[in-house]
């Protein structure tokens, strides 16, 4: 048989694959996965494995716990009898709906810049003796390749895995495949709707505005499109407790929210389809998915005539210059924190580097949206207790929000400055700077301080200023900027580097370490460091703690790095020492 | 004054160059020609600092500049081989990236980004990304940004790739002036046409090696060839390139 299929290929496929259909095919699919755009992103490029693994582990991972959830033997223990499978999952069956949408949503976004043709696939296809509706029919092609692709990768471990854990204790081979079949259809097409609900808005957007405008405002399209999906993903742990028969009435927003719509779906492949309200929500998923799909090719058809086919008549039009609006004002700083001249270019190329340099502001945008919506649901606590009461005094929760904002962004650009930008163009740095008068730390220093800081303070001041009175407000924020100076002193104690123009590290043997290590760190800045917080602010005199306390730590730091050997603190350009991130 | 002593590099094993030496009086235009994988570029980077010689010295008013690298480059104008900048940042940003590295006063940086920008034709592109640019565009921003600061030295490595004819003029011209004005000036490059209107002497290399250097006159008169096409062709390539293009032409056509 395997002899059989070796002879087909031979005969059969392999002559088709050299077809120059199949070859265009090849070549979208390669760049999707490998390039599109003009973002440099070449840096990143981590190979398909990988982010095939990387994008089907949240589902790995969730399905695997829910074995310990849904065992015999623990709900025996719990004192849990016979169960309702199709009942007691609907949150978990929301949450794998959500899930599936959040990732194929994400990878799509990611994604964005290589799914329609661009100027580079222009030059180098249009001029070959291949017609038009043969690469709009590949690209499409590969469009809807990918899309099956990553819907099978991101779902494949639910598949299987959900049903085993809920029903595959109880020997009924048709209770197990009306189960696994119903989750199967409804994440695959939760996945289908949320990838071309994203390729629609892209395609949209390039069909309505000029190329130029739509490469300028992508980026925050992208990150607006990404805090929806964030918001879906945080709306797994409320949605499901309005979904029981009771709680429906109660609010009629579920009924706008997506996930919702598609575990109708669900429900009525589990047998619930005469239940009116999952009967609705799955009409509406249906029309969704149908208008999403609509939307999407023709808009996809619409932007390849409007934008593709008249690459050569806008080249001459350019981009629109970049606006010269400052974020910071920059006049003051430089008088102040940046005298230094070597100091002061190197702060705005990180600046510049973070703020338009797409693949650092994906990896920095991505770290504070989870910021917000960490923060969000810190915080919902205090504002579910329902009572004016409840926020108008310092809360553990309350006083956290802070603390997760400024650890997500911290700890976002602290990563995105392992990412080096456009490694040849660095020789600038290292013919003009002098690797023995700069230091790195203080410039990395200030940008973190800047990004962090700079914002959260003043917001902080004067929110707990109207919630909680001057007195509060001012202890809160000083404790709160205290503390954040120094973690980021901690995060920068070996940085040697001018962010974004030093290789970046390779994998170390101890980078899971780090990982732990920043967890545990999140544990500690935001959960534990509120608490002490909320304790002293009881008594002024208590804030007094925090003096030594902080003391101790920049101390500590300042200690270790007097005993650092010279070459250790020397500029780098090319990560060599285990010692990086 | 610019000088090369035994200058020699080997990467691991491997020969790039060596024993270069040459001496360049201030005014002086050095041309530096040979084919791919002679030895230019690990010279040009020897010469700017950014590689240290495995022997040899490279000395700047008679000192090693390894020994003040900093202060050396502070008198140095330089032009890489590919305009690698930074794709997402604007032209006058770029330069003033540039001139802020080099320590210029801000008021004198800006009026010099300004002035040139003009001259170069980039003013009305001032504002927009570097990634939009066009081959020419980035390599006159490199231009701009090895002149920007007054150097003593020059040193470019094909500093024409890209531009149009009439920014080529204009450059050529511009090499005489520098080089009037008292400027040193390395010029690394294969338009042996440029080469030989500009230079006032000439270093050949192969393989690694010097093989002819002097004044441009000396070097013809040596070589016993009038052009400086006919030079290159003899003392570089041991192939009959018009054997080597009718070869080729016998493959176009063949079926």
């Amino acid at each position: 048989m395997i002899e059989g299929a070796r002879q087909f290929f031979r005969t059969r496929w392999e002559p088709y694959s050299r077809r120059p259909f199949p070859t265009l095919l090849r070549v979208f699919i390669g760049r999707v996965f490998h390039g599109g755009g003009d973002s440099g992103a070449s840096e990143m490029d981590v190979g398909l494995g990988v982010i095939l693994i990387l994008l089907a582990l949240p589902g790995v991972m969730v399905s695997l716990l829910l074995f310990e959830k849904y065992g015999t033997l623990i709900r025996w223990m719990r004192g849990e009898g016979a169960f309702d499978p199709f009942i007691a999952t609907i949150p978990d069956e929301y949450f794998f709906v959500v899930l599936s949408m959040v990732v194929t949503g994400a990878a799509a976004i990611w994604r964005w810049d290589a799914l329609l043709l661009d100027r580079r696939d222009y030059t180098n296809i249009v001029p070959l003796p291949v017609s038009l509706r043969r690469i709009f029919l590949g690209n499409l092609a590969a469009i809807l390749l990918l899309a099956a692709a990553l819907t099978l990768d991101i779902n494949a471990a639910s598949f299987a895995l959900f049903p085993v854990a809920v029903v595959g204790s109880q020997d009924s081979l048709s209770l197990f495949l009306q189960f696994g079949a119903g989750h199967a259809v409804t994440v695959v097409l939760a996945s289908a709707f949320s990838f071309f609900a994203v390729f629609a808005v892209i395609g949209l957007l390039m069909a309505i505005l000029p190329y130029a405008l739509f490469r300028r405002i992508s980026l925050y399209v992208r990150f607006l499109l990404a805090l929806c999906f964030l918001v879906l993903l945080a709306t797994s742990l409320a949605v499901p407790s309005f979904l029981s028969e009771t709680e429906r009435g109660a609010t009629n927003a579920i009924r706008a929210i997506p996930a919702v719509w598609f575990l109708g779906i669900n429900q009525t492949l589990w047998g619930h389809g005469n239940d009116p309200f999952f009967a609705a929500m799955t009409r509406t998923a249906l029309f969704g998915l149908g208008i999403s799909v609509t939307v999407a090719l023709l808009s996809y058809a619409l932007s390849f005539r409007r934008s593709f086919i008249r690459i050569p008549e806008t080249a001459e039009v350019g981009p629109l210059p970049r606006s010269q609006f400052h974020l910071f004002p920059t006049g003051l700083m430089d008088r102040t924190i940046l005298r230094d001249l070597p100091q002061r270019a190197c702060f705005r190329f990180i600046t510049r580097t973070l703020l338009r340099s797409e693949a650092h502001l994906q990896i920095a945008s991505a770290f504070i949206a989870m910021g917000l919506v960490v923060g969000a649901q810190a915080i919902a606590p205090a504002f579910r207790a329902n009572t004016a009461a409840a926020i108008h005094r310092p809360s553990e929760d309350l006083l956290s929000l802070p603390y997760i904002l400024s650890f997500c962004i911290i700890i976002g650009i602290r990563l995105a400055f392992e990412i080096p930008s456009d490694l040849r163009a660095n020789w600038v740095f290292a013919l003009w700077i002098d690797p023995d008068a700069l230091q790195a730390r203080p410039i990395a220093r200030k940008v973190l301080l800047t990004f962090s800081l700079g914002p959260l303070v003043p917001i902080c001041f004067a929110s707990s200023a109207i919630l909680w009175g001057l007195e509060s407000a001012f202890l809160h924020t000083a404790i709160f900027a205290a503390c954040t100076v120094a973690f980021v002193e901690i995060l920068l104690l070996r940085f040697r580097k001018i962010p974004f123009t030093c290789s970046h590290p390779q994998f170390q043997s101890h980078s899971a370490l780090i990982f732990v290590a920043y967890l545990f760190g999140f544990l500690i800045f935001t959960a534990y460091i509120p608490e002490l917080e909320l304790w002293s602010l009881a008594g002024p005199w208590r804030v007094t703690l925090f003096i030594p306390l902080i003391a101790a730590i920049l101390l500590s730091i300042h200690q270790y790095r007097k005993q650092m050997l010279d070459m250790d603190k020397h500029l780098i350009f090319e990560e060599i020492s285990p010692s990086g991130f | 004054m610019l000088e090369a002593q035994g200058l020699t590099k080997y990467y691991g094993s491997v020969l790039a160059v060596q024993s270069i030496d040459f001496r360049l009086e201030p005014g002086q235009v050095l041309g530096y020609l040979g084919p791919n994988g002679s030895g230019k570029s690990t010279t040009v980077k020897m010469l700017i600092g950014l590689l240290e010689p495995t022997n040899g010295q490279v000395l700047f008013h008679g000192k090693n500049i390894q020994q003040d690298l900093v202060g050396y480059r502070k008198h140095l104008g330089y032009v890489p081989e590919e305009a690698n900048l930074y794709p997402y940042l604007t032209g006058q940003e770029y330069l003033e990236l540039v001139g802020t590295l080099r320590g210029m006063a801000q008021p004198r940086m800006k009026a010099k980004i300004d002035a040139f920008l003009e001259l170069f034709s980039l003013f009305p592109h001032r504002h927009v990304s570097l990634s939009s640019y066009s081959k020419g565009m980035r390599q006159r921003i490199l231009l701009i940004s090895a002149l920007m600061d007054n150097p003593d030295v020059l040193i470019l490595d094909e500093p024409l790739s890209g531009l149009d004819v009439t920014s080529a003029l204009i450059f050529k011209n511009l090499i005489q002036s520098l080089s009037a004005r008292g400027k040193t000036i390395f010029y690394c490059s294969h338009v042996l046409e440029v080469v030989e209107k500009v230079c006032s002497r000439l270093l050949i290399l192969r393989k690694g090696q010097v093989i002819a250097s002097g004044s441009t006159e000396e070097v013809r008169q040596r070589i016993g060839q009038t052009s400086l096409e006919g030079i290159f062709l003899q003392l570089v390539e041991d192939r009959d390139v018009a054997q080597i293009a009718n070869n080729i032409v016998d493959v176009v056509v063949s079926p």
